[in-house]
């Protein structure tokens, strides 16, 4: 009798253990997403998720423009914030540390291939995973590039790309097209200069100061090359250097897709649009060359703005589920699989080849041991005013009413004093 | 009339009505007072506050006394933000005023059509700020050589003139309805008197709409003051020299503020002292126009 | 008696100097119109068209007809027909608040009369001066932690912000009105609802009609507070649309742009022209709260 009361006794213990821990694993994903275009890729694999291991998964998407504005709030909802967010650049590290687990050691950084893109906190620990790169720098029409008389091998440095560029833009009226699309200051298009091309300059003062982290200040010790690229931009193309606040993204685009130029600075995300008008057999990308010594083994500009962070204020059970579910995301089938048709390479163990032809550029510049102008321009502080700046003084310095000081004082004083504002 | 109307008010009540209706407090006023506490009276009373702490969240806040003060003041962007604030709304008072009295005085004067005419001013007035803004953006910009985010001067025009499209027939129905109650027989005598138009103008007409002038001024000021979704919409604030963005007013320059999670506090104390600004001016300026006013 | 007078004024009115000013103003209006039209021919322009010769009228090569309208309804990453139904939802039923809660608290104050509804009244007075931006972010924020920042709950809102001029005007009002009908109804047996519904609201007609034609001037063309207040990623209202289409990145569609321009002015012109008298009055109404 007082066996069975035993065994009794043990078995309810035991499946009360059990019960206990399985209530305590139930965990669930709550992923605030940043990209609107990938918003049906990522409910499509929330479903499949919850369809294979039961865990919820809740994914709400951003507009855009919005994401922080939209974090903010979601984050005071205490028992219902998301698990699952994004950090763009080290100024999200300083805003969202709190909020950022350490993910040193966990499955899902042992599946990377590379830690190049993560953000570390001021303790070194890594607080969000870069799950994509981009690159971007100066896409080329080759088919265009040969009507002229010139081609891809011949530019190797600023020179060379402004001879090649002056050429062009001399020979415009006879050609039918122009060197550069349109360098548009609209807010659809403005983002290309104050936050792409800024990188450059930005780029090469961090290597030389052997800056890792965001910097109080910053001295513009490369402000001459930004100047050599933004004049040929402004001057080897059709548009009115006065009103290009006027020109939009799109006017750029259409530009280049209906071959009225041959040089267009944008990404590797423009290639689906891109190769609707243009055969990809027709299409390269050029690093950014902008007059700085050793610029011949550059290769693109490569980096992200789209890290995972796992909210560590959220209950342990789900920042499990969270991790499982990401880990999941990386390794699968389904998740590879849409990873590659939305983000193209991941840097991950079982990451599928996308067919993007400019990702195929980027790998054989760094094929070829070129060095990689890594995304500086994530340590950009108070991120939208700094940007605002630079944007109205090239504004005002492609019209002529204003000189490049200005542009400098945006620079070199503006970020001290966004840093200031933000610190 | 306001004298009257407080005579009255000794007699607005008995106990008759009143106790009943005091009775149902929680019908007639506790709706209108508790949303009027949520949207008004506990946000200004805790913008006041928080003017003295430094905050990103309203949960996570620190006291630091008047320095968010000392911050706003020694803000270059502010501090030109009040200059040209102030440089639009009194060059938007005067044009906006003279030209709505013109055109009332004009179309009280019974020519044809003058009823349509007075439509057609009034128009723009219903079209808000955003709209309103986005359409002379794009006019004033296609005509001009360089767009108004890179001339300031341009921008400052261009913000008159959308002023004054917006506001002149509004203020023109103030001024018709003061210029028709400027009493016939004063107007009479002085025909007959032979006083020439001007005089008549100076001496019987203006002192009668005086009332009028007070409520112009008083609104064509503060509306200048305040104004945020055109200056938004025609340049942002833009060009900025030197970090300071040459077209931004005040309103806009603190809302901007407001976006940068750890100038919070600051903008909050600049609101304060906007807020200050505002109904300053707005006194002086009700006493300065009140003690010109007919005494009738 | 009233064939002489009209013939006094017509004789009056064709004065040489009377007709120029006519022409004169003839001249003016067009021009004070032309923005709009401009703007209006733009919307039946192709996006090219409208980019590189504003001025021009449209010519059998720019002529778009109404695509412009069809593609500006759904253009961009939120539809403009979802934008202009939450701005009339939440114009009418934030009107429709207002003039209720206030008129009847209007009532009360000026007939109770107590510290309490003194305090009340000038408080209101009060907020009429103060700037929306001494109030945005704690406003923004009580209103998210309310869970007001929605279209169905932003009407509170736009009460509490808005009862300052609302009760300012009810009560001037309500001051005017005789007490004797109200106690007549009282002795009646009337209790205060229903003297108020069915004596007071009724008198208070012209009021209501200028405080609601006030309020729904301003909710309709309200941007800053509904752009705080709501959740804009799911929720925009016609001028939050507007500012997005002209900051957002990637394509700018002008024709639709102008389109949905002219869109979101229909509604305020049929108002206008149906109502054109109460606007007016309304307005200079609305004037006097200085």
């Amino acid at each position: 009798m007082k066996k069975l009361l035993t065994v009794l006794l043990a078995a309810a213990l035991l499946l009360g253990m059990v019960s206990l821990a399985s209530a305590e694993e139930t965990g669930k994903v709550y992923y605030l997403n940043f990209k609107p275009e990938a918003d049906q890729a990522w409910q499509d694999l929330a479903k499949a998720y919850t369809e294979q291991t039961g865990v919820e998964v809740k994914v709400l998407t951003a507009a855009s423009g919005t994401y922080s504005d939209t974090l903010t709030a979601e984050m005071e909802k205490k028992d219902a914030a998301p698990t699952l967010f994004q950090i763009g650049n080290a100024e999200g590290v300083v805003t969202w540390g709190d909020y950022a687990l350490p993910l040193d050691g966990t499955d899902l950084i042992n599946e990377m291939t590379t830690a190049d893109f993560n953000l570390k906190n001021a303790n070194g620990e890594t607080v969000a995973v870069g799950y994509c790169y981009e690159a971007y720098g100066i896409i080329t029409n080759k088919e265009l590039l040969e009507k002229a008389g010139h081609s891809v091998d011949e530019i190797k440095d600023f020179a060379s790309l402004k001879a090649v560029a002056d050429d062009i833009h001399a020979r415009a009226e006879e050609l039918g097209f122009d060197a550069f699309t349109s360098a548009g200051l609209d807010g659809s298009s403005s983002w290309r200069f104050s936050g792409h091309l800024t990188n450059m300059p930005l780029f090469y003062e961090f290597r030389d100061d052997g800056i890792t982290e965001q910097p109080a200040t910053v001295k513009g010790s490369y402000l001459n090359a930004y100047k050599n690229i933004w004049d040929l931009y402004i001057t080897d193309s059709a548009a009115d250097p006065a009103k290009l606040s006027t020109y939009t993204g799109g006017a750029a685009e259409e530009e280049f897709m209906t071959g009225k130029a041959v040089f267009f600075q944008n990404g590797t995300w423009e290639y689906a649009t891109l190769s609707e008008a243009v055969d990809p057999a027709n299409l390269t990308m050029l690093p950014i060359y902008c007059g700085v010594e050793g610029e011949e083994n550059a290769a693109l500009c490569a980096g992200t703005e789209n890290c995972w962070a796992v909210n560590s204020q959220a209950s342990e059970a789900d920042q499990k589920a969270t991790l499982d579910f990401l880990k999941w995301v990386v390794t699968s089938e389904e998740g590879t699989k849409m990873m590659a048709e939305q983000f193209g390479p991941i840097p991950f163990k079982s990451a599928k080849e996308p067919e993007n032809v400019f990702f195929k550029v980027a790998n054989e510049y760094l094929a070829a041991g070129k060095y990689v102008v890594t995304w500086a321009f994530n340590f950009t502080p108070d991120v939208d005013n700094w940007r605002a700046g630079i944007v109205s003084a090239l504004e005002q310095y492609s019209a002529g009413t204003a000189d490049w000081g200005e542009v400098e004082y945006a620079f070199v004083d503006g970020w001290a004093k966004c840093y200031e504002a933000t610190h | 009339m306001k004298k009257k109307g407080r005579k009255a008010a000794g007699a607005v009540t008995s106990p008759l009505i009143r106790r009943p209706i005091q009775r149902q407090f929680a019908i007639f006023l506790l709706p209108t007072f508790l949303c009027f506490c949520i949207g008004f009276l506990w946000p200004f009373i805790q913008g006041i506050y928080l003017s003295f702490n430094k905050f990103s969240t309203i949960s996570n806040t620190s006291w630091v006394g008047f320095g968010n003060y000392v911050k706003a003041f020694q803000d270059d962007g502010f501090r030109h933000a009040f200059g040209f604030t102030a440089m639009v709304a009194v060059t938007s008072l005067v044009l906006i005023n003279v030209l709505a009295f013109a055109v009332a005085f004009a179309l009280t004067k019974s020519i044809r059509g003058s009823n349509l005419f007075r439509g057609v001013f009034f128009v723009p007035n219903l079209i808000g700020g955003i709209v309103l803004g986005y359409i002379w953006k794009t006019l004033i910009n296609s005509v001009l050589p360089v767009s108004m985010s890179i001339q300031a001067n341009y921008g400052f025009w261009g913000l008159i003139v959308v002023m004054c499209w917006q506001q002149i027939g509004y203020m023109m129905i103030i001024y018709i309805a003061g210029l028709q109650a400027v009493p016939e027989d004063m107007l009479e005598a002085a025909k007959i008197d032979g006083a020439s138009g001007w005089k008549t103008l100076w001496h019987i007409i203006l002192p009668n709409v005086m009332p009028s002038i007070t409520i112009c001024t008083f609104l064509s000021l503060t509306n200048g003051f305040k104004l945020y979704d055109q200056n938004l919409v025609l340049t942002n604030g833009a060009p900025v020299r030197r970090g300071v963005g040459m077209t931004e007013m005040l309103a806009l320059n603190i809302a901007n503020n407001f976006t940068t999670a750890n100038q919070r506090g600051v903008a909050q104390a600049k609101a304060v002292l906007f807020f200050i600004l505002v109904t300053t001016i707005a006194l002086v300026q009700l006493r300065l126009t009140r003690s010109k006013e007919v005494q009738q | 008696m009233e064939i002489p007078m009209k013939k006094r004024i017509t004789d009056e009115r064709n004065t040489p100097g009377k007709k120029a000013l006519t022409v004169f103003f003839v001249v003016i209006s067009v021009l004070w119109m032309m923005p709009i039209v401009i703007v209006l021919y733009n919307s039946l322009k192709t996006n090219g068209a409208v980019n590189t010769q504003l001025f021009a009228l449209p010519n059998a090569e720019t002529f778009v007809g109404f695509d412009n309208y069809i593609n500006g309804m759904t253009f961009g990453n939120y539809p403009f027909y979802l934008s202009a139904a939450y701005s009339v939802f939440i114009t009418l039923a934030s009107t429709f608040l207002i003039l209720l809660c206030t008129s009847m608290a209007a009532w009360y104050i000026s007939r109770v009369s107590d510290t309490f509804s003194k305090v009340v009244y000038y408080l209101c007075v009060f907020s009429m001066v103060v700037p929306f931006q001494m109030v945005m972010f704690t406003l923004a924020n009580t209103a998210r932690d309310l869970h007001l920042d929605t279209p169905w709950t932003i009407p509170v809102v736009y009460l509490g912000f808005g009862a300052g001029l609302a009760v300012f005007m009810f009560v001037g009002f309500v001051k005017s009105i005789p007490i004797d009908i109200e106690e007549a109804a009282a002795i009646d047996g009337c209790g205060p609802l229903r003297t108020f519904f069915s004596v007071v609201l009724p008198m208070m007609k012209p009021t209501l009609i200028s405080v609601g034609v006030l309020e729904i001037m301003w909710v309709w063309n309200d941007y800053l507070l509904p752009y705080l207040v709501l959740d804009v990623t799911k929720y925009k209202t016609i001028p939050i649309h507007i500012q997005y289409l002209q900051g957002s990145y990637g394509k700018v569609d002008l024709g639709a742009t102008m389109a949905l321009i002219i869109l979101s002015l229909l509604p305020i012109v049929i108002f206008y022209l149906t109502c054109q008298k109460h606007i007016i009055k309304g307005v200079a109404a609305g004037a006097v709260k200085g």
